[in-house]
């Protein structure tokens, strides 16, 4: 994650908020984020790639950390500045190893209709990383990097 | 999202208005299976209007192209935007589907790409 000052983190602090594992508790917040990157004039192609990786980090540990099981949260903490967003969500699964997902992009799983979200995160964020085995992404998205996805 | 299906030039047209995420999923996949499942061939997605689209709901396009070609139709994407454009790069998507500029190109068979 990014090294910050205290000022820094006064002017732009964190939030932190806890959603139960239901899809449409989603969209409360992802609206928040909407409207923070807005304010300070984050382009529609940051707002896309944001949105994006977004959900599908939510959707993964709501999914495949919390397995949908309504007694398990999902905890996200996140903080918007002109210079970028800040972005962790942690689930109360098992956790698991990002190195073992497969490539969705390679020939023979291209037919294959779920795998997607790691590479769509790490395509779109400029840093993805996982913590507390795998039950945790930490995602940086910086403003200068602009919104398009990466060819892999 | 909202979904509209329409006949055009024989195939069946189903535009995905709106954002195509992880809650329209469900909707999404009743309203393309239930097109093939009612003996469409020819299944055209019309993504002029879409503005957002998730994991789930390309699974969901893939799930109705595999579902498609194993009865002898197709599935064809038309018309999407930049962002979609993008998404469908970088998930190399636009080398499963056949995409095309618009519904018209699509059901004539003109490729994007």
């Amino acid at each position: 994650m990014l090294s910050r000052s205290p000022d820094t983190d006064n002017a732009y602090p964190w939030t932190e908020k806890v959603l139960p594992t239901q899809l449409e508790a989603i969209r409360e917040v992802e609206g928040d984020i909407m409207d923070r990157l807005a304010q300070v004039d984050y382009d529609e192609d940051l707002q896309f790639a944001i949105r994006l990786a977004f959900e599908e980090a939510v959707v993964n540990a709501m999914k495949h950390g919390n397995r949908m099981d309504p007694a398990r949260k999902v905890l996200l903490t996140y903080r918007v500045s002109p210079e970028c967003i800040e972005i962790r969500v942690r689930d109360e699964g098992e956790g698991f190893d990002p190195g073992c997902v497969p490539d969705p992009t390679i020939d023979e799983n291209l037919q294959r209709p779920c795998g997607r979200g790691i590479m769509l995160m790490r395509s779109y964020m400029d840093t993805v990383q996982y913590a507390c085995r795998g039950k945790e992404v930490q995602m940086v998205k910086f403003r200068r990097s602009g919104g398009g996805g990466t060819k892999p | 999202m909202k979904i509209e299906t329409r006949e055009e030039s024989g195939c069946q047209v189903v535009a995905i208005i709106g954002s195509a995420d992880v809650e329209s999923a469900a909707a999404l996949r009743e309203a393309l299976l239930g097109t093939i499942e009612s003996g469409a061939k020819c299944i055209i997605c019309d993504l002029g209007r879409t503005d957002f689209i998730c994991s789930d709901a390309l699974g969901v396009l893939i799930t109705a192209y595999l579902k498609a070609r194993m009865r002898g139709g197709f599935v064809r994407l038309a018309d999407p935007q930049q962002h979609l454009k993008d998404v469908l790069a970088t998930t190399r998507l636009d080398h499963l589907f056949d995409v095309f500029a618009d519904v018209k190109a699509a059901a004539g068979g003109r490729k994007l790409h």
